[in-house]
């Protein structure tokens, strides 16, 4: 036993380890993560000498209840991010521990400064991105295969493609879908290929474009809607409070195509009857002069400003993302690693999926303008979507609702 | 009372005061004070006077458009439901062939009437190609979009809460049950019909019990969250955009907890507005036993 202890001693005084530390981490996700995350963890605390407990929940009410969490200092000493909550629980870099602090423990080489950018607020560092995540279109070739087109590359032969798939297969098939929080990124991407510029500017913290451009973005939604491209407001939320990936329309194919996260791609293959889905690059409009990549990172490890052992965190934090112990276990459970060598551990072993990859590969080779956290502020996102919808109901022209979105997202970062 | 005993009833109320200060008490003060702050959750409170009240009053379109539609919700559902419990429980109060049964079967929707399974249930039964419209489609009529619609939403809502009116029917029930039946006997031997009974004993002596049903009923429809949040989430244009859902969002999506605190004693003046107003109004139609009015 004296031997074993002594042994111990030696081991963790050449590795460095900091002392055995009891430790929690939180994180949202669904059954394959939790097993991955739960499994990896065992390895990484054996490993350093720490016991995590973990304390994980589905998406939904995850967000409340780390929000209760850091308001009472009872938080995890390991937090899954979602990468927008960073300007609500750190505006000023102090929500959480400044990782920099941690440099001889994590290996901070692995991430590109400009992703390592994204993760800092006021010169600190309060997360590590896990992986990148953006917006590519989805479209199942089943439709279109069954009335003899090709899958469509570009808006013209998508918009095209709505009066074929309605005379042949029925009134309620649709090549494509946006509503509710998807108007919004449609827009959005419209009007970024438009401008080259995201709605929000960095520099001045308010709407970088001009109601005339946000105007036109808008008016091609609504293109969209009159030539049958994509459903009316209306006619989508006829089946209630679901998730597109829950509609029997997209299980059954009425629904051609969907603008959506790359991670999501099985989410959105799974529930296809007999399609198959295929990740394409958004569609640009004439004109662009931008892909208009909404890309971001999509979670990211933060270690709590409270935690008594953050040194600890620090050494399971690098375990996860960087040794290979952790990494070949997490395998893609959060998406494409954005540390690379834990992307060259996965790619060697032969644990990525195809589909993943390609999905993956459209968002990092897509230009795009650095996307602004704001664009993802609770308040932002509501005054963008309530405004839209008002226009999709015919209350208001798109003039106006490009003047209520600007207006109100201006004066909501101005109190921000 | 020896000394052992003295402390004995404080013992056994204990957890309830506890649970009643930590959980009602403290939250309930706490939240009046916060609704004049600024306070985020993310840091600390400062005092802004009447400033959300103001705001709320002067330029949350919002707030309006929630207010009225949760009047129109409650000023719908509970006369509706006190009408359609009281009828229920009126053919329940006779004796049927296995009026055990319907007693039953009539009271369990109130059992799960509230629980988000239920919800999710009538969602799938008002969606475009769920139930009601596959039964309206076979009658060759054409479907409807329930919550496509800001009327139609509203009024799926509603349905979902009279589909709740058990409680209500079983305390019904048990009015109609104490009623004297000598004063039917009475009644029939002069001449009454049934309607005639109905409206000049049942429902005189029974008022009592509307009155409790009455308030308990109003205060639940003010507090409806699940069925708006599972269903329609608050829309179409916020057709469906109950209070209690506006002030969840506030405090839980955008944090704003003083604004939230603000939004939640608004509700309850209203809630305790109407609750005076219809004790007061008792005065005039509830009749108690002894009452010495004519």
């Amino acid at each position: 036993m004296r031997k074993t202890l002594t042994a111990l001693a030696t081991i963790m005084t050449l590795t460095g380890t900091a002392s055995a530390a009891d430790l929690r981490m939180s994180w949202w996700g669904g059954d394959s993560r939790h097993v991955a995350t739960q499994e990896a963890l065992k390895v990484c605390g054996e490993k350093h000498g720490h016991t995590i407990k973990a304390e994980f929940t589905g998406w939904s009410g995850h967000q409340e209840k780390i929000t209760t969490q850091l308001a009472g200092s009872t938080e995890a000493d390991i937090m899954q991010i979602n990468w927008p909550w960073l300007p609500l629980f750190s505006k000023n870099g102090d929500g959480f521990a400044d990782l920099t602090q941690y440099a001889d423990v994590i290996d901070l080489s692995q991430w590109s400064e400009e992703l390592l950018a994204t993760a800092t607020m006021s010169d600190k560092l309060n997360g590590l991105p896990v992986s990148v995540t953006g917006r590519v279109f989805y479209l199942n070739q089943t439709p279109f295969e069954k009335v003899g087109i090709a899958v469509p590359t570009n808006w013209e032969e998508l918009i095209a493609s709505a009066p074929k798939l309605k005379e042949k297969l029925g009134a309620n098939y649709y090549p494509f879908d946006a509503v509710k929080l998807n108007s919004i990124l449609i827009v959005s991407l419209i009007t970024t290929q438009m401008t080259g510029k995201d709605l929000i500017d960095p520099a001045t913290n308010q709407v970088a474009w001009t109601p005339e451009e946000l105007r036109k973005g808008l008016e091609f939604y609504q293109n969209l809607v009159e030539t049958g491209t994509i459903r009316a407001w209306k006619d989508a939320v006829a089946v209630g409070n679901v998730e597109l990936f829950d509609e029997p329309a997209w299980a059954e194919g009425r629904i051609g195509g969907s603008y959506e996260w790359d991670s999501t791609f099985s989410k959105y293959a799974d529930p296809l009857k007999d399609g198959k889905l295929m990740p394409l690059k958004p569609f640009k409009v004439s004109g662009a002069t931008t892909e208009g990549m909404y890309r971001k990172p999509s979670m990211m490890f933060s270690i709590s400003k409270n935690s008594k052992e953050p040194k600890a965190a620090a050494q399971i934090i690098n375990c996860l993302l960087n040794e290979p112990e952790g990494v070949k276990i997490l395998g893609d459970s959060r998406g494409l690693p954005a540390s690379a060598i834990a992307l060259k551990t996965l790619s060697d072993e032969g644990k990525l999926s195809p589909s993943l990859l390609e999905a993956n590969q459209i968002v990092m080779t897509s230009s795009g303008p650095t996307v602004s956290p704001y664009n993802e502020h609770p308040k932002v996102r509501e005054i963008f979507e309530d405004a839209i919808e008002e226009y999709a109901y015919g209350q208001i022209d798109a003039e106006e609702a490009a003047g209520i979105i600007i207006d109100d997202i201006n004066e909501t970062l101005s109190n921000l | 009372m020896g000394g052992d005993s003295r402390f004995l009833g404080l013992a056994y109320v204990l957890p309830y005061i506890l649970g009643l200060l930590a959980f009602t008490a403290v939250p309930f003060i706490a939240s009046f004070y916060l609704s004049f702050t600024d306070y985020t959750l993310m840091s600390r409170p400062n005092w802004i006077g009447l400033d959300n009240y103001v705001d709320m009053f002067t330029r949350d379109r919002t707030f309006r458009r929630s207010l009225n539609v949760t009047l129109i919700y409650v000023f719908l559902t509970v006369p509706l439901k006190l009408v359609f419990a009281l009828f229920i429980a009126y053919i329940l109060n006779y004796r049927l062939k296995f009026i055990g049964f319907f007693r039953t079967a009539y009271y369990v929707p109130s059992i799960l009437g509230g629980s988000i399974a239920i919800a999710v249930l009538w969602r799938y039964i008002f969606a475009d190609t769920g139930l009601i419209n596959i039964a309206i489609t076979s009658m060759g009529f054409e479907a409807i979009n329930w919550f496509g619609n800001p009327g139609t939403a509203l009024f799926t809502i509603t349905l979902l809460r009279l589909w709740q009116f058990g409680s209500a029917m079983v305390i019904f029930l048990a009015a109609l049950q104490s009623v004297d039946k000598s004063l039917y006997e009475a009644a029939s031997i002069d001449g009454a019909g049934k309607w005639q009974s109905f409206y000049h004993i049942t429902l005189p002596l029974i008022t009592p019990v509307i009155f409790f049903n009455l308030i308990m009923q109003m205060v639940q429809a003010f507090q409806e969250f699940n069925g708006p949040y599972v269903i329609t989430n608050g829309g179409p244009l916020k057709s469906t955009y109950l209070l209690p859902l506006y002030i969840y969002e506030e405090a839980f999506k955008k944090f704003d907890m003083g604004y939230a605190s603000a939004l939640a004693w608004v509700l309850f003046a209203i809630i305790m507005v109407l609750t005076l107003l219809a004790f007061w109004s008792s005065r005039h139609w509830v009749y108690y036993a002894g009452d010495k009015r004519n």
